[in-house]
């Protein structure tokens, strides 16, 4: 017999013989209800914004592989669902140089940089989005993109009004129903919480994203607000208004999984998505922004490396056994 | 001697630039970069007590005992920042209030002790003069690079010196607020950064 | 032995001539730095504190001395008529040293007209917000000269910034000296400017 300690290190290893190709086509298949609504809502500068982040993404990738020598990586399609990604939560009358800019920065800096596709400690959309919104809010007052628009609903964006004006006097002004079907002000993919639903099933049922950080995403939204609306109904509103406007659905299916920067085991996983979505209604209750997704999960982001340290322990390692 | 000193010079300005190749002095580097102006007149600050703490310490290098050279080198060292302070305060009164806390703060500032210990201390006055000249100028050049690049973009002028913006982009530029938060500092760094060297490698 | 005696004298000899060398350029900059503060500190928190004074209080400026305290008195004319004096008490305790604050008062009323961080080396972003964000030192606007201009936490009635306690405390330390100062110079003021 040898003494050798053969140590294996644990799971995670999800795989299912798919290609990164074959994933990222499913998680834009996934968008597609989304995608679609909103060019028959905002027509076509809705179309023009997404074509333009999608291809900017793909080329931002192209320039980097081409300049750091490197095996030209854009077949992946990874560059292009953040470009895609971005662009859905863009306002439709952003101007070209804000989408071109923030894809510089959601590609080169957020992913390339660090290595490329599964090297990258945070979302690169969100280090995009973090980055046009901290330097140019202007264009993220989804109350004053849309002026030039004539909607058959209520023309605020939900969570500014309710950041201005309290639960109370708004709430009567955004119907649950409207919420859901995207009959709401705000960014391109984020305003119709069904087709969103659909989409996060979707890559939930085929496998390319963990249902755990959705499940416990959403219902870190859920339990928090519901708190805060127990401690005051008057200022702070319930939870199916926060789950259903600014970037919430969004974050839960396509933003917090994103698998390079969320967690890879079944308990931090729960705790990533809980806590993120526990960072969003605190960040929008009592934080000075109106909407605090991309900022919470890039908060996350940070954080999973060590709660990812919570696993189960590794076989053969360990006091009891030989 | 006149090779050796022009060599002693130029390393400063490019071989061993300090903020980019030495990657030391950071901490101005970062926090008073929001503009030309005061990356130049942090770098000057800099480069005035650089080029006269080394010539007094090369100076003394054969009179302070090797135990309490750190001790001697700080005291050297704050001596002529203090001085600047005061005459900053003197005469351009402005830009100090522009650089505050970090003028005194080029005492801890590990160029001017790394120059001090490495140079200074094992060389003649006149080599670490050259030493201490090329160095902070190749600072200086440093730091108004980088104020360009966030002053430009963060602000949408270049100011050089007295406050009046020497360019200014058009009324339609919307500034690029986060290059002049502190984050654009770290960014804006490792971007230079990684374009010396892409220079540097070939 | 030799070498801790060289030590020794190294060190001394040092530290004694560069303390001179500072102490020749510190006396040679006063003035100079004297008339830039007065230019870029105290001028704009005079301004600011009395908006639409009619005379020139930098030019009237006078110096009291009693009971072996020297005070630099700005005299203004208000608006309405009536004489106010502005001047500067140092707040011992901020961050970076002391935290200078000019402070108005109207002679007529007894009440304080509004007050300024002047000089301070406090952190910027925190402690320095005494100075750039008024909002803070409004507090002492319209306060009487009695007033408690102590930290609520110290039990008086002025917010501390959030962030930023050690530097309130020094900023109210100053206002506390300032009514301290007045009320006992007041006689001696009000017999100056006549």
């Amino acid at each position: 017999m040898n003494n050798i300690k053969l140590t294996v290190s644990h799971a995670p290893f999800w795989h299912d013989g798919d290609s990164l190709f074959q994933m990222n086509l499913n998680i834009m298949i996934a968008t597609l209800p989304v995608v679609i609504f909103a060019i028959i809502q905002f027509g076509a500068p809705a179309f023009g914004v997404l074509s333009l982040s999608l291809s900017s993404a793909m080329i931002w990738e192209l320039i980097m592989n081409l300049v750091s020598k490197k095996r030209i990586s854009i077949g992946d399609l990874n560059s292009a669902v953040i470009g895609l990604l971005f662009g859905m939560m863009l306002p439709a009358t952003s101007p070209w140089w804000l989408i071109v800019t923030g894809t510089f920065v959601a590609v080169v800096l957020g992913k390339m940089i660090f290595g490329g596709i599964g090297s990258n400690p945070f979302n690169p959309t969100l280090v995009g989005m973090a980055f046009l919104m901290l330097s140019w809010k202007v264009f993220f007052d989804f109350d004053a993109a849309y002026v030039n628009y004539d909607f058959d609903f209520t023309a605020l964006a939900p969570l500014a009004a309710l950041k201005l004006q309290g639960a109370a006097a708004v709430t009567d002004l955004f119907p649950l129903g409207d919420l859901i079907m995207g009959r709401q002000v705000g960014a391109i993919g984020a305003t119709f919480g069904l087709g969103l639903i659909i989409g996060g099933i979707y890559l939930i049922l085929r496998g390319y994203i963990r249902w755990e950080i959705s499940v416990s995403f959403i219902l870190g939204i859920i339990v928090t607000a519901y708190c805060f609306k127990l401690a005051n109904p008057e200022i702070y509103a319930g939870p199916m208004i926060h789950l259903f406007s600014g970037y919430t659905l969004m974050g839960a299916f396509f933003l917090a999984t994103e698998h390079s920067s969320s967690p890879a085991n079944r308990i931090p996983m729960f705790i990533y998505g809980f806590c993120a979505a526990l960072m969003i209604i605190l960040m929008r209750n009592i934080g000075v922004y109106a909407d605090g997704t991309v900022l919470a999960i890039l908060l996350l982001n940070l954080v999973n490396p060590l709660i990812d340290t919570i696993r189960p322990k590794t076989l053969g390692k360990g006091g009891n056994n030989a | 001697m006149a090779q050796s000193l022009a060599k002693e010079f130029t390393k400063g300005l490019w071989a061993e630039i300090p903020p980019f190749r030495l990657v030391l002095g950071l901490c101005p580097v970062l926090a008073v970069t929001k503009s030309v102006e005061n990356g130049i007149g942090m770098g000057v600050a800099t480069t005035f007590v650089l080029v006269f703490s080394n010539l007094l310490i090369s100076l003394l290098r054969n009179v302070i005992p090797s135990k309490v050279r750190i001790a001697c080198f700080i005291v050297i060292i704050a001596t002529f920042v203090t001085i600047v302070e005061l005459v900053m305060q003197a005469y351009t009164y402005e830009l100090f209030l522009k650089l505050g806390i970090f003028i005194p703060l080029i005492v801890v500032n590990c160029i001017v002790l790394g120059r001090a210990e490495a140079f200074a201390s094992k060389n003649s006055p006149v080599l670490s003069v050259a030493d201490g000249l090329g160095i902070g100028i190749g600072f200086t050049l440093s730091l108004a690079a980088l104020g360009a690049v966030r002053e430009l973009l963060g602000n949408g002028t270049i100011t050089i010196w007295g406050g009046t913006p020497v360019f200014e982009m058009g009324a339609n530029f919307l500034p690029f607020q986060f290059m002049i938060e502190a984050p654009g500092a770290f960014v804006g760094l490792g971007l230079m950064l990684c374009l010396m060297n892409l220079i540097g490698k070939k | 032995m030799r070498e801790m005696i060289s030590m020794i004298v190294v060190l001394t000899v040092l530290t004694a001539v560069s303390g001179g060398l500072l102490a020749a350029v510190k006396s040679g900059t006063e003035v100079q730095i004297e008339n830039q503060i007065l230019k870029f500190q105290k001028a704009p928190a005079i301004q600011d504190i009395f908006p639409e004074a009619t005379n020139d209080p930098l030019a009237e400026r006078f110096t009291i001395t009693a009971e072996d305290i020297s005070l630099q008195i700005f005299p203004t004319k208000m608006a309405d008529g009536s004489n106010a004096i502005v001047f500067e008490t140092k707040g011992k305790g901020g961050y970076g040293g002391d935290v200078g604050l000019m402070i108005g008062i109207n002679l007529e009323t007894d009440q304080i007209v509004g007050a300024r961080v002047t000089t301070h080396a406090e952190t910027p972003g925190l402690g320095a917000r005494a100075k750039d964000d008024p909002e803070f030192v409004s507090q002492f606007a319209d306060q009487p000269i009695d007033a408690n201009l102590a930290l609520k936490n110290d039990s008086g009635t002025i917010d501390a910034m959030s962030g930023a306690t050690i530097t309130s405390k020094a900023v109210t330390l100053a206002a506390i000296q300032a009514q301290e100062l007045y009320q006992k110079l007041k006689p001696e003021i009000v017999k100056q400017m006549k």
